[in-house]
């Protein structure tokens, strides 16, 4: 929201440069997120959280500023004796059907006899500085009001009010309804909005209707200032993707005891720049009464809560200058009432809340907590050991970490062999670049190798992330994979790392079938969540051998055919006294195997081991044809 | 006696100085220290001399052996230098080492490592949870029921429910990882101190310090008598360890619907040493963690009574965190795979 501090000093007295006010501004809660000076002016650009409607107003803003340099605002007086308190001199008819149910109260009131016209200059800059296009004084007025104090105010002609009737209710749905601003929308069911005698002239809290809006020659106006449901109101404007400075501020929360004063300032600015005169009562339909509300705050909680103790005179203070009227109502509790533009002051931490920030958070001793540690294992542990030793492991064999996105597309999945139909998709993507969660990581560890090609010859990348399985959501399954490619490794050094890594886990399993070969390079992926829960790693250790091993390298010829896998099995089958084999070397049909010996007890003897060896050529040749190489 | 013992020093001594390698001081500690060595063939004469006499002329000979020993170390470790240096003179030293083929850890893996390990100094235990999450977590149960205001400001990507029993607009990925604080606290009794990682989502456009995909820590904590000064003091502690000493932080008051007080906290942003630049917003400070006393509401929701535990829960902007601590001026650049990006770190 734009702020021109010109119209901020209307009702408040500054002393703080523009940066410090908006320093502090910041610290009680309104945002300043930038300070534009311009010749004649300083603008403020702030963020409004959405708990404030009030200070979607400029003397809400003035409201906090005054707290802020510990000083009253000055509301502006309305002019004495104004028309809107005596008695109209005639009264034009109108019949007001409203349910408070869908429209808690309904302030309004006709001025007859008006000039519609461009509006004089002061209020166009000022809706200019605000960044709002003047269109004509009675439009701007409304605004202008709504802008200054808070309560959105609609003005109809009166005169295209079909029977004098305004009867508030929800639509049924798909009703055409033409904004103001000549936008035709078919309405959701449970929209509010005011018929007359024939059609919808109104689509409350977000935009007033075509067919009754004030242009040139209007000379009648019905000025309303409702309080609208907060629900209902977002619901539509969510259903329509149309928002207005009103249905913010409905949404939020109008003030709902400020319709009558804001009416009263709007006829004030009417009767002088468009002159007229009232011609009718002031209507303001409601069954509450929308006074300010009471709310009790415990000093010994309030310190508790703040970690400090702030004294009484001191809460008190702070209180005041926010306009909370406290009352010390007993030694522990002061009483505050709150008047009805703070929405969101409904319990006593929202108090608690009050008294901290306009004490100044940066004067907060810091703390550290006190508690126990809690020694109790939380559900949806994660351990980081076990991921950082696996990431180790492969930067260790040279792969580089990277992270990609989650989301990924139509064509990624498709490229890739991936079933778009059985993958989760978003309803309403960013784009369709980003439609579809990932299944597998190969798609962006895939285009991250071709990305890095053009840069380097040796690419070795990996990522440890989140897939998404399942083809429906019910089915929805959210796994670790840790994955990598590699353009300089060949089959077995990636083979190697993933034993490497296995081993370290304790876990017992031939990496193989994580493996695969592209025409990019050697790629693995590996259920990393499965690596976690099978992991193992209690470590026991084994005496070193005291007797020493008797070690020979044995080469024979034998089909290709036959895999090395089966060879070892077959020679460690022969005796228990072979604690190791090895394949040392592959040429054409000849393997080299290197074959350790050994005893635990004691030393073996050439004998012992010729005698093993003759076993085991025996049973290769038997096995498979093999024999040993002259 | 005395005059054979000094001779046999002196010209033990002047060999050892003019000795070239260690063979050839091996070679002279035989000579004479060995079993028939010049020196020990003297001591053996010693018992010959009269009794008054041994004990002077003992404390020489033991004299001579030591500055024999002393001298023959000393000329040894002079001689292995001499050797390493002419070993070293041999290659040229100032050609550039080979190192070891060893890739890299992402630096947002780096920062994340470490805010693990800062907040498990401070007894918090590190949880995980999904990031397809329901309504219910992501939004009703942290006093965000449907249709509130408070929504707009995350927007949210909502998961395709075809051919499912799950309504549409049920189902969503997480917008932030406070979606955790009621899974977690429903089913455990303070007091608890947790964080969790992870990715969130929202319907963002991507900018320099905007995604529609990006991490957040989550943090938590709840007992008896916890205060607002405990959640500055914990920020302050935990900023420090991460970016170092000298940052700086400031608070300013916010609203997020499940905390009360809301706390937002700000460093100086780095990329610009606070003078203002795009990452910013030409604030010159950079929102980092979200926080506050956790709302009354969400303690009943979770099953605890507010009059008797209270807690503070904050979120660290982990992707913006990793792009401050490296003066990265694009959030970009850690979800780009580009080598020469990652060969940094």
């Amino acid at each position: 929201m734009l702020v021109p501090l010109s119209w901020l000093k209307e009702y408040v007295d500054i002393k703080l440069s523009p940066e410090k006010l908006g320093e502090r501004l910041t610290e009680v809660g309104l945002g300043t997120e930038k300070i534009i000076k311009t010749n004649d002016d300083v603008i403020f650009e702030f963020e409004i959280t959405p708990n404030r409607p009030d200070l979607l107003s400029i003397i809400g803003i003035a409201r906090e500023i005054a707290a802020i340099e510990n000083t009253k605002i000055k509301i502006p007086p309305l002019r004495p004796g104004f028309a809107g308190q005596a008695k109209p001199k005639k009264t034009l008819p109108l019949t007001i059907k409203t349910d408070s149910k869908i429209n808690p109260r309904f302030t309004g009131i006709i001025i007859d006899g008006i000039t519609v016209k461009e509006s004089p200059d002061w209020l166009k800059e000022k809706l200019i500085k605000i960044g709002q296009r003047p269109i004509n004084n009675i439009v701007d007025i409304t605004n202008y009001v709504m802008f200054e104090l808070g309560n959105p105010i609609h003005a109809f002609d009166y005169k295209k009010i079909r029977g004098s009737v305004m009867r508030v209710h929800q639509a049924k749905g798909a009703e055409k309804f033409t904004s103001v601003d000549g936008v035709t929308y078919r309405l959701p069911k449970g929209a509010v909005v005011i018929s007359d005698s024939e059609k919808i002239i109104d689509l409350c809290g977000i935009k007033g209707g075509l067919n009754s809006g004030t242009f040139e020659n209007t000379k009648t106006i019905f000025i309303r200032v409702p309080v609208e449901i907060p629900v209902l109101i977002r619901r539509t404007a969510t259903s329509l993707s149309l928002r207005s400075e009103a249905s913010s501020i409905f949404e939020r929360g109008v003030n709902a005891g400020g319709t009558v004063d804001a009416l009263k300032r709007c006829i004030e600015l009417v009767l002088r720049e468009a002159g007229g005169q009232i011609a009718s009562e002031l209507f303001d339909i409601k069954k509450e009464v929308f006074l300010p509300w009471k709310l009790n705050l415990e000093l010994e909680r309030l310190n508790k809560i703040l970690g400090i103790s702030i004294g009484e005179g001191e809460v008190l203070n702070l209180l005041q200058r926010l306009n909370l009227n406290p009352l010390k109502k007993t030694k522990n509790i002061i009483e505050v009432t709150i008047p009805t533009y703070r929405n969101d002051l409904k319990i006593e931490e929202d108090i608690i809340e009050e008294v901290a920030r306009l004490y100044g958070y940066n004067k907060f001793p810091k703390t550290i907590p006190q508690g126990q540690i809690p020694t109790a294992q939380i559900p949806y542990l994660k351990d980081y050991g076990v991921e950082k030793k696996a990431k180790s492991i492969l930067i260790a064999s040279g792969f580089s970490e990277i992270y990609t996105y989650s989301l990924v597309s139509e064509k990624d999945l498709l490229e890739n062999g991936l079933n778009p139909n059985k993958s989760l998709r978003v309803d309403n993507p960013v784009s369709r670049e980003f439609e579809y969660l990932r299944t597998s990581l190969v798609p962006s560890l895939k285009k991250a190798l071709i990305q890095n090609k053009p840069y380097f010859e040796k690419i070795n990348l990996f990522e440890l992330g989140k897939v998404y399985l399942g083809s429906y959501i019910d089915s929805a399954l959210e796994i670790y994979y840790l994955s990598g490619i590699t353009n300089e490794k060949n089959f077995y050094e990636v083979k190697g790392t993933i034993e490497k890594l296995f081993d370290d886990c304790g876990i017992n399993e031939d990496p193989t079938r994580y493996i695969q070969i592209f025409d990019e390079g050697i790629f693995f992926e590996l259920n990393f969540s499965d690596i976690l829960s099978k992991i193992n790693l209690s470590k026991k250790y084994k005496p070193i051998p005291k007797y020493p091993p008797i070690i020979e390298d044995l080469t024979i010829e034998v089909s290709e055919k036959i895999t090395v896998r089966d060879i070892i099995a077959e020679i460690k089958k022969q005796s228990p006294l072979i604690r190791q084999v090895s394949l040392l070397d592959v040429f054409e049909n000849s393997r080299t195997f290197h074959i350790v010996y050994q005893h635990r007890e004691r030393n073996l003897t050439n004998g012992e081991v010729s005698k093993i060896r003759e076993k085991i050529l025996e049973a290769l040749k038997k096995q498979f044809k093999a024999k040993l190489k002259e | 006696m005395e005059e054979e013992l000094i001779q046999i020093k002196n010209s033990a001594v002047s060999l050892i100085l003019d000795a070239k390698d260690k063979e050839e001081l091996l070679d002279l500690k035989i000579r004479f220290l060995g079993r028939n060595g010049r020196f020990t063939l003297a001591i053996k004469e010693l018992s010959k001399l009269p009794k008054e006499k041994r004990p002077e002329i003992g404390r020489l000979a033991n004299e001579v052996k030591n500055t024999i020993e002393e001298t023959i170390s000393e000329k040894e470790s002079r001689v292995t230098k001499q050797r390493f240096q002419e070993l070293k003179e041999k290659i040229d030293t100032t050609i550039q080492g080979i190192r070891p083929p060893i890739g890299h850890l992402h630096p947002a893996s780096q920062v994340l490592y470490d805010v693990v390990d800062v907040f498990k100094s401070l007894g918090f235990q590190t949880a995980d949870g999904p990031e397809i999450e329901t309504d219910y977590y992501n939004f009703t149960a942290l006093n965000m029921p449907p249709n509130a205001p408070s929504r707009d400001t995350q927007a949210t990507l909502y998961l395709d429910t075809r051919n499912s029993k799950v309504k549409p607009g049920e189902i969503l990925l997480r917008t932030q990882t406070s979606s955790m604080q009621v899974r977690i606290m429903e089913k455990i009794k303070p007091p608890i101190r947790v964080i969790v990682p992870g990715k969130t989502y929202r319907v963002d456009d991507v900018d320099a310090s905007h995604s529609f995909e990006f991490w957040q820590v989550e943090g938590f904590l709840v007992d008896e008598n916890v205060r607002l000064t405990d959640l500055f003091g914990t920020i302050d502690y935990v900023l420090k360890k991460l970016m170092g000493k000298d940052i700086k932080i400031k608070f300013a008051t916010t609203n997020f619907s499940f905390v009360e007080p809301g706390v937002d906290t700000y460093i100086e942003c780095t990329v610009c040493k606070g003078k203002g630049c795009s990452f910013c917003k030409m604030t010159g400070w950079s929102e980092i963690m979200p926080a506050g006393m956790i709302h009354p509401n969400v303690l009943k929701t979770a099953g605890y009574d507010p009059k008797k535990v209270s807690g503070f829960a904050f979120a660290i902007g982990l992707s913006r965190l990793v792009t401050l601590r490296y003066q990265m001026d694009d959030l970009r650049l850690l979800t780009n795979p580009d080598l020469r990006i990652i060969e940094q770190f």
